[in-house]
């Protein structure tokens, strides 16, 4: 009876604690998640949580008018694209306005923007423009005063009455400016400083499947020419890395590579060591609502190899490693703060992340957690190669989510490099890596064969002898018996 | 005893000629022998499953159940021999559906002999080392069917020529077999439903 009042009592006072204590997790509208080796998403503390959204009218400026671009600058200058408006918002590091530019003085004349669709700033802190619907690309200095226009490109592999109409923008420390425009299938098109066009990098394949080229076999030249183009699809957005590699972004619902990764010279050298392929999500509804594989509209580089890409389908946000391991997806639409109605570009201000909203017309801010910050740290130590300290961040990252693969791969990379094969083969085991743990027992099972050879030599040689005594005893005992019965003896 | 178990069974599954007619006519085989194999053959799934090395095992240890490795290997095996005893029947095939029965449960020998050793050997394999685990698993089914087909000629007293055809009869037999039973049970169930709706349907009535 005693012991009943005192478990209730304590289970009154537990209870009562509870309601004091606010939830450890911050509550967000999106569930994060990754997909594991068997193709299951598998939930994950949220990386990062909705901090604050940032509006037109909270920075006194006017709404936005679908905006469409922003770009934060190393120093955390943030510029935002402002296409309705055909304004750039230029804030300080404090998210406070700095100045505008709207015109600019183009051969002693006012000029303006006319629904421009991207924004880069270079090292130089140069602003590239890409106006849309004025076909050209407008390089600015910070203060908003012109410094050159690159406009109707000029190349014998460009088509006569070529109309050029730009919609994204990136540029490489070499001041080469890579522009996605609309219509080209090419590929990315590529300027010098000289506003020359120099040629295209990263031209999609297309490759007809067997059944196209079966059935456009059959059919006639009348239904040929009815029939659709095999075109490669458009590129929609573009970054760049600090090593001048182009990640580039493509909406290729067929494709399993809609990211890439581009050298100087074009070809996609994007890692995909991961379980899955590189495409946001890979296990979605075929019909209906919410169907259909990720639309990537806009790409970031986060650095330590990381990447973070935004699916417009689903309003997601997809960060992967350098080796193509999604470290976790969130985000959705609706309504409240932290999910998306129409994303349109994604940004990294220092440790946080941005996500410009064109339908809701507002700048998302994301915070990242705990868990966010260690998933970052531990994967750019690794990138780094400072494994040893990458694998105590992994262990923390453990402790708040065991069914981290990633981590127990990381881990069981460092163990291996420390020649710690019997424990790497256990990381492996649950991070199931198959290849990483061949490796790992290849080494193992050599060291308990060469510490254990001389006990093995021993042991066999015994049997060996056991067995010829055992022979040599028989033999002798049966011709014992032989004699005995002949009564020799 | 040593000769049913032991003996017999090995001395069939290298003389395979030899071996069935020895089975069909000086009666050396046992039904509950080639029981046994079939059960150990069930055995040999779970272990195989549960235990391979990391490096083979493909199988997602959540979706282990051994009761369906149970009825995964029970009942395709009934399946075929009854199927294949009607095609026969009709065929002017020899053997009784005990005999077919005995004649597949010892071809399954091998895949019981080989894939329950590479079951332990595959946990001290690399991944190179990996192939011959594949191999060895590989011919162990080669060899089940050889010896199916061997089973089935000898049993029947067919030609080649007519037992590639009785299986391939049987295998659509047994797709049938398959269809008519799925036919059945969905006829079934609905007879279940309706009569347990007339049921709800009386007793809310009244």
């Amino acid at each position: 009876m005693q012991l009943k009042r005192v478990l209730l009592l304590v289970a009154i006072i537990s209870l009562v604690a509870s309601i004091g204590i606010p939830a450890a997790s911050a509550a967000t509208p999106y569930e994060a998640y990754t997909y594991d080796y068997y193709g299951d998403s598998s939930p994950l503390p949220a990386p990062y949580v909705p901090d604050t959204a940032i509006t037109g009218a909270s920075l006194g400026v006017g709404d936005f008018k679908e905006p469409s671009d922003m770009y934060v600058t190393p120093n955390n200058t943030t510029y935002i694209l402002d296409s309705g408006n055909a304004r750039i918002i230029v804030l300080d590091a404090d998210m406070h306005v700095n100045h505008i530019i709207k015109t600019f003085t183009n051969n002693g004349k006012e000029d303006g923007f006319a629904a421009p669709q991207g924004l880069f700033v270079s090292d130089k802190n140069e602003l590239y423009v890409a106006d849309t619907d004025n076909g050209r690309v407008v390089v600015l200095s910070e203060k908003g005063d012109l410094i050159r226009i690159i406009a109707n490109p000029k190349s014998d592999i460009l088509p006569a009455g070529f109309k050029f109409v730009p919609l994204k923008v990136t540029v490489d420390s070499a001041d080469r400016v890579f522009v996605i425009a609309r219509g080209v299938f090419e590929g990315i098109m590529q300027f010098d400083d000289k506003n020359n066009f120099m040629g295209y990098v990263g031209t999609i394949n297309v490759s007809p499947t067997v059944w196209d080229r079966l059935w456009k076999s059959l059919s006639t030249k009348a239904q040929k020419a009815q029939m659709q183009l095999f075109i490669p699809t458009e590129f929609s957005n573009v970054d760049i890395d600090s090593k001048g590699f182009v990640y580039a972004t493509a909406v290729d619902i067929t494709s399993s590579t809609p990211i890439k990764r581009l050298n100087p010279s074009g070809d996609d050298v994007l890692k995909r060591l991961g379980y899955w392929d590189v495409k946001g999500d890979i296990r979605f509804r075929m019909f209906g609502n919410n169907s259909g594989p990720s639309k990537f509209t806009d790409i970031k580089v986060l650095g330590g190899g990381m990447y973070v890409a935004l699916d417009s389908n689903r309003a997601r946000l997809f960060t992967y490693n350098d080796e193509g391991d999604l470290l976790y997806a969130f985000g959705g639409r609706g309504n409240q703060l932290g999910v998306f109605n129409t994303p349109v570009a994604v940004e990294k201000i220092g440790d946080k992340l941005a996500v410009l909203d064109s339908g809701k017309k507002n700048i998302v801010i994301f915070r990242p957690t705990k868990f966010g910050t260690l998933v970052g740290q531990a994967t750019t130590e690794h990138y780094n190669g400072n494994d040893d300290v990458a694998v105590t961040i992994w262990s923390d990252v453990l402790r708040l989510n065991t069914n981290y693969e990633i981590a127990y791969l990381g881990i069981g990379k460092s163990l291996l490099m420390q020649k710690n094969n019997e424990k790497a083969m256990e990381y492996f085991k649950l991070g199931m890596s198959r290849k990483n743990f061949s490796v790992a027992y290849k080494r193992y099972r050599r060291e308990v064969l060469k510490e254990q050879f001389g006990t093995f030599m021993t042991v066999v040689l015994a049997l060996i002898i056991a067995f010829i005594a055992y022979r040599v005893a028989r033999l002798v005992i049966r011709r014992r018996a032989v004699k005995h019965e002949a009564g020799l003896s | 005893m040593k000769q049913d178990f032991l003996k017999f069974p090995l001395h069939l599954i290298v003389r395979p000629f030899d071996g069935f007619w020895d089975m069909k006519y000086e009666s050396k085989g046992k039904l509950k022998v080639a029981l046994l194999i079939v059960l150990a053959l069930i055995l040999t799934t779970i272990l195989q499953k549960q235990f391979a090395g990391f490096l083979v095992n493909m199988v997602d240890p959540r979706s282990l159940n051994s009761l369906d490795d149970l009825e995964f290997t029970i009942l395709p095996f009934l399946l075929f021999c009854i199927a294949n005893w009607s095609i026969t029947t009709l065929m002017e095939g020899e053997g009784k559906f005990k005999e077919i029965v005995m004649a597949a449960g010892y071809a399954l020998l091998p895949i019981v002999l080989i894939n329950l050793p590479m079951t332990f050997i595959s946990r001290f394999m690399t991944q190179e080392e990996t192939a011959f685990y594949y191999l060895l698993n590989s011919i162990s089914s080669i060899w089940f069917l050889v010896l199916l087909f061997v089973g089935i000629m000898t049993v029947h007293q067919y030609t080649p020529a007519k037992t590639v055809l009785t299986m391939v009869l049987t295998v659509v037999a047994m797709g049938f077999v398959v269809f008519i039973a799925t036919l059945a049970f969905s006829l079934g169930s609905q007879l279940y439903w309706f009569i347990y709706d007339v049921y709800r349907e009386i007793i809310f009535r009244t």
